[in-house]
């Protein structure tokens, strides 16, 4: 009598050692997944939905200052090494890995304005009320020591802002003046005036490293060369620029973070239309920073919230905002693109993550994989009403939201006003001005 | 008073009016001597230069006829001869610009060219911007420049025998040096020193180029300074007016050519034109009211010639009015009748939607709801129908023998295997031609013509006539625009602004269609206004989980419609394999998305009735709604067997007979054009898509990108990984440096990724579309 059975050949299943994974036999013909569109679709809501689960951005607060913290300095190639100037002109050191002040001393008389580090991360450079740079070491004096400045220099000027060069040993500073230093003297290299009472923020371009742009008081963004002996342009935008940063990927590229509530992103060659508006703050926007991959940049506002926004798009993705979170001074970008810091008026430095609900620590491989398929899903289906929906909804404090009712009923009146008399005025009298143009005075040659 | 005038003292009155006379000229600050070097020079110092009758009195300063002659008598009267000649034939150099205007300069010099120097980066910056994914921070490899200075000569293990003599020999002197003279030099200082060399070299090239480019700039500069002195000197009007007139030429002669080549731009470049004669007439110049014409009025009285002159500016006054009344007809009449370029492209006669929205209806667009549309489309799609049927008739009994063919491919109730191969053949006409179709004109001008004129008329002919009318139109305008341009009257105010090319233009060209499309998101983060509906929603879901989702696309427009018919055909072939296929197609350019979103229309409604089709769906569904079941089942209550008379059994079967309630009428029944879909749950509706969401162009893109599985459970491992690739990628505890130059130079990276090796390796399509 003849058995039949099945036989399996164990060469088909059996793996061959243990570290491969088991084989999965799969039949991918799509006329055996009659469902797979809605399966993708009920991921991509499940992956959704969970990504607002594990959207806790607040990474930790860095309590320490006196006062409001009103500046900024990335170290250039530590990571967990922020530097931060107070009101009350005492600059602090934080290691960040450890969420501690590592050092401090008092900088300044009045308000620290700017800190920067040189290009290698040896030395710090501050600027106070005080009319000085002073310049310090980058590692903490031995024990027993007393904080001294390597260096102090007298300017004959008012200083609101530093920045470095990336390449060279130079630096810049603005107030009265702008002026270009060399680290190794005690004057000026040149300075560069343009009829204007203030300038208060200054930024060195890190790719195309000569040029640089300030803010100044009447309103305008001057373009200067650290080459030339004139500024080359400046554009005037309705309202007062309170920073600008440049796109650390796009040379051209720059943005400015304007007290109308809005930021503006301009291309140098083209400044008679910012290239986008960015809306959605309800108040002065104080700071931007970009992430260190030109993708996306943070702005802090005197709305006591932060805002992460795409360069390319008008409108945030992310809004960040604790209870106790003051007025927001200074914001800034790590350079891994992983956590974004902002300082503000109650004395805190608080640390988030870039991603809202992105994973800390270790993320084995099949994890790896895993986000990516949600991350992929999320883009695919971005589109439909309730991914959409779920993916962009945000608690906001109550009076961001009624800031917001109020400005977009202001918009809304005025929108209407303007159709209004467009309707009864001779054609074409009235035209059409996009929002784009709407901001920018006039450029000045 | 007349006591002073008796008391005149001559001599007096003189020596008042000398001491009044020398007021100005006594000199209170003294000239300032130098004797140290200032870089600044004080303001304070510069002294007005003394007048002639006191440096009469006071010793003159030192010029250089002096020296010269002081120089010819002495020992040096070469260097005298010398110093006159160079004063004789040297110029005097012009006095600078004025402080403002000559930093303006600089500032636009420098402004100059820190554009081009960021010009540089467009096309990384493209690059980057299109790039599928992006690693961070970004990959930097060695470039290994091979500069003749330093490259070593070649290390060969074979050398020549004169190789070998010359080595040896250089060994011995060496030897003999140190041995002789104490010659310290080692290999390694020598090598420094050459590289020292070398870097001093460089230096030196890199001064020259620097001074090179100063010396540029300071001339660019003066040219400009040059210009901007010339500019405003010049008053001659004949000058200005030569000037325009040359301008003007120009324009003209560019626009000729681009009628040749671009009949599009032409025409928009043709309305530039009109516009900036508009703005003339704007400006109220040709009128006699300037002052020009009012002291050439006085004149006019007697000489002839200002006569003529103030003719001739009247004449061109009454000119320009004449025509901007014209003009506005034309204005006018092109409103109401779309311009022939929009009317290129349609295609089909009936279907009022598939021509684009003219200006005004665009209007209009975004206040109508959807089904307002439908009705609206579906009356207008009849009406076009009818009339088209009206007119066939009647040229059926006119002239039978030779029936339209144009119609009759038109014309959907036509047999599918004729209407095949026409279809193809206009489908290639169109593609072909496209002024040849102006199917638009049919809904407008041929029911007046038909009832008007002749019913004779084809269409062919009508389109011929029309066609006719617009070119003779736009002739109309070239002549009256050349005739300006001989007249020489117009201002090129606008020309300036037309000729500003744009900026940023490099970066847009050099702009790369991403391969792989993707919703972008691009609207304010939605706060708790939508609370009450987040919470409606869950309990939807839980109440019917299997009409959950169907994430099929919401239909809106006819256009979408159609394609949908497409597209499910398309579902049965693998979805995977031609989502990679229309991944590659997305590459086309717009105007083949247009071209074939209208092709994929008009297959659509090809070979059917869609009216018929529309109405048999609508009574289908409404039988199914109301017939009524019956229960009974064959065999059921006959357990005796056969014969049971027949009576019995009817009774017993109405019994079983499940009466339904009594039908219910159907929402749409009274609309004729309407079809609402009853079986669609509304709790799925809110799942869908409603409109085609940004970077999309065509519906049809959308819905391969959304079709196409991505899950490992649907497509192969390697398929899964290329596609939930993230589009940044970052390492952890790494500084991400800004970009640097090397960027500019740097060759492509090699890949050492498997997936990224694999997606390099996926055959690109030929590009359709050249690159503008």
């Amino acid at each position: 009598m003849k058995v039949k059975m099945i036989s399996r050949n164990p060469d088909n299943y059996v793996r061959e050692t243990k570290l491969q994974q088991h084989k999965m036999p799969r039949n991918y013909d799509p006329a055996l997944h009659p469902l797979e569109g809605p399966r993708e679709y009920v991921r991509a809501l499940n992956a959704t939905k969970l990504d607002r689960v594990f959207a806790k951005p607040f990474v930790c607060n860095l309590s320490g200052h006196r006062d409001g913290v009103s500046c900024f300095g990335k170290h250039p190639k530590q990571l967990s090494c922020l530097a931060t100037g107070a009101y009350d002109g005492e600059v602090r050191i934080w290691d960040l890995a450890n969420r501690a002040s590592s050092r401090n001393f008092v900088a300044h008389d009045g308000f620290v304005r700017g800190i920067t580090y040189t290009q290698d991360g040896g030395r710090i450079f501050t600027v106070g009320d005080d009319k000085t740079i002073k310049v310090w070491k980058a590692e903490a004096p031995e024990v027993g020591e007393d904080e001294v400045p390597v260096n102090t220099i007298l300017s004959k000027f008012g200083l609101h802002g530093i920045s470095h060069n990336r390449k060279e040993n130079k630096f810049a500073t603005c107030g009265e003046v702008c002026a270009i230093w060399d680290e190794k003297h005690n004057d000026p290299l040149k300075t560069l005036k343009w009829g204007v009472d203030t300038l208060h923020t200054i930024s060195y371009n890190p790719v195309e490293t000569s040029i640089l742009a300030c803010c100044a008081s009447d309103r305008s963004i001057i373009l200067y060369d650290q080459r030339e002996a004139q500024p080359l342009r400046k554009v005037v935008l309705t309202m007062k620029s309170n920073k600008l940063a440049w796109n650390p990927m796009e040379a051209f590229n720059f943005t400015v973070a304007n007290e109308d509530c809005n930021l503006y992103t301009f291309d140098t060659r083209k400044l008679q239309t910012p290239l986008k508006v960015h809306f959605d703050h309800v108040s002065a926007v104080t700071d931007v920073d970009y992430s260190p991959t030109g993708k996306e940049f943070i702005s802090g506002s005197y709305d006591k919230t932060i805002r992460l926004y795409n360069a390319h798009h008008s409108h945030s993705r992310d809004i960040y905002h604790t209870k106790r979170m003051q007025h927001v001074v200074c914001v800034a970008w790590s350079l891994d693109n992983r956590y974004v810091f902002s300082g503000s008026d109650e004395m805190n430095v608080r640390m988030w993550k870039a991603n809202a609900s992105e994973k800390l620590g270790v993320i084995r491989p099949r994890e790896r994989v895993n986000f990516n398929y949600q991350e992929a899903l999320k883009q695919k289906y971005a589109a439909h009403p309730q991914i959409k929906r779920i993916a962009r909804h945000r608690q906001v404090p109550r009076h961001v939201l009624n800031a917001q009712k109020k400005m977009r009923t202001v918009k809304e009146k005025e929108q209407v006003k303007e159709a209004n008399v467009r309707k009864h005025s001779k054609k074409g009298k009235v035209p059409f001005v996009s929002e784009k143009k709407k901001h920018v005075l006039k450029e000045e040659v | 008073m007349s006591d002073d005038e008796e008391h005149y003292e001559p001599r007096a009155h003189k020596k008042l009016l000398q001491a009044i006379g020398s007021l100005g000229k006594v000199q209170h600050i003294q000239k300032s001597t130098r004797d140290e070097r200032q870089s600044r020079q004080d303001e304070f110092q510069l002294v007005k230069s003394v007048s002639s009758a006191e440096s009469e009195r006071a010793p003159r300063a030192v010029g250089l006829n002096d020296l010269v002659d002081i120089l010819r008598t002495s020992k040096h009267s070469q260097a005298g001869k010398k110093l006159k000649n160079v004063q004789g034939s040297k110029k005097v150099l012009k006095k600078p610009l004025e402080k403002p205007a000559a930093d303006r300069i600089k500032r636009t010099i420098g402004y100059e060219g820190v554009t081009k120097k960021l010009g540089r980066w467009d096309a990384v910056v493209a690059q980057q911007r299109s790039a599928e994914t992006q690693i961070f921070p970004l990959p930097s490899e060695t470039i290994y420049v091979n500069t003749s200075a330093s490259a070593r000569p070649l290390n060969t293990r074979i050398k020549s025998n004169l190789a070998r003599e010359l080595e040896a020999s250089n060994r011995k002197l060496r030897e003999l040096r140190k041995a002789q003279i104490g010659d310290t030099t080692d290999e390694k200082e020598v090598a420094k020193q050459e590289r020292i060399l070398h870097q001093k070299k460089l230096t030196r090239d890199e001064l020259f180029a620097h001074r090179k480019e100063l010396a540029y700039l300071k001339m660019r500069e003066s040219q400009k300074s040059a210009k901007a002195r010339m500019q405003n000197k010049i008053k001659s009007k004949k000058f200005h007016k030569l000037q325009k007139r040359q301008k003007m030429l120009e324009q003209m002669k560019e626009f000729e050519l681009l009628q040749k080549t671009n009949p599009e731009a032409a025409l928009e470049k043709l309305n530039a034109l009109e516009k900036s004669r508009v703005q003339e007439r704007a400006s109220l110049r040709h009128k006699n009211t300037g002052t020009w014409a009012k002291n050439l009025q006085v004149r006019a009285k007697y000489d002839k010639d200002v006569r003529k002159d103030l003719a001739e500016q009247l004449a061109v006054s009454r000119e320009l009015t004449q025509k901007k009344q014209e003009s506005d007809s034309e204005e006018e009449t092109s409103r109401k009748r779309p311009a022939p370029e929009e009317e290129e492209n349609d295609y089909d006669p009936f279907n009022p939607w598939t021509k684009r929205k003219t200006a005004e209806e665009a209007e209009k667009g975004k206040g109508e709801n959807e089904d307002s549309n439908w009705r609206q489309y579906w009356t207008k799609r009849n009406r076009n129908e009818k009339l088209l049927e009206e007119h066939r008739k009647e040229m059926e009994e006119e002239l039978q023998h030779d029936e339209d063919q144009a119609v009759g491919e038109e014309e959907t109730p036509e047999p599918s295997s004729k209407a095949k191969p026409a279809k193809k053949s206009v489908k290639k006409s169109k593609v072909k031609i496209e002024n040849g179709w102006q199917v638009e004109e049919i809904e407008r001008t041929e029911p007046e013509k038909l009832k008007g004129k002749s019913n004779t008329k084809s269409i062919d002919d009508i389109f011929e006539e029309h066609e006719d009318q617009v070119r003779a139109k736009l002739s109309e305008k070239m002549e009256t625009l050349k005739e300006r341009v001989n007249k020489l009257k117009a201002a090129p105010v606008k020309e300036k602004k037309a000729k500003k090319k744009d900026a940023l233009q490099n970066l847009k060209s050099l702009a790369l269609k991403k391969a792989n499309q993707q919703v972008e998101i691009d609207e304010p983060l939605n706060y708790e206004e939508n609370v009450d509906l987040q919470k409606k929603i869950p309990d939807q879901s839980e109440d019917n989980p299997e009409t959950k989702v169907t994430p099929a696309v919401d239909t809106i427009d006819p256009n979408k419609v159609t394609t949908l018919v497409v597209t499910q055909k398309k579902t049965i072939s693998g979805g995977i394999n031609d989502a990679l296929i229309d991944d590659e197609e997305a590459e086309y350019d717009e105007e083949d998305a247009a071209t074939e979103r209208q092709l994929t229309i008009s297959q659509a409604f090809e070979d059917d009735d869609i009216i018929a089709d529309f109405n048999r769906d609508k009574t289908k569904d409404s039988e199914l709604k109301n017939t009524e079941l019956q229960l009974a089942l064959p065999g059921w209550g006959s357990w005796a067997g056969a014969g049971i008379s027949q009576a019995v059994m009817e009774r017993r079967n109405k019994r079983l007979l499940l009466k339904l309630a009594a039908p219910e009428k159907r929402r749409d029944e009274n609309k004729d054009n309407l079809y609402l879909n009853e079986s669609a749950s509304k709790a799925a509706r809110e799942h869908m898509v409603s409109s085609l969401p940004f970077p999309f162009r065509s519906l049809a893109d959308y819905e391969a990108s959304i079709r196409a599985p991505i899950g490992r459970n649907f497509v192969p491992e390697t398929a899964f990984r290329m596609l939930t690739r993230p589009s940044v990628i970052t390492r952890k505890g790494q500084v991400i440096e800004p970009m640097t130059e090397s960027e500019l130079v740097k060759p492509d990276r090699r890949l050492r990724h498997i997936v990224d090796r694999r997606i390099k390796r996926i055959p690109k399509v030929p590009p359709k579309a050249k690159i503008a």
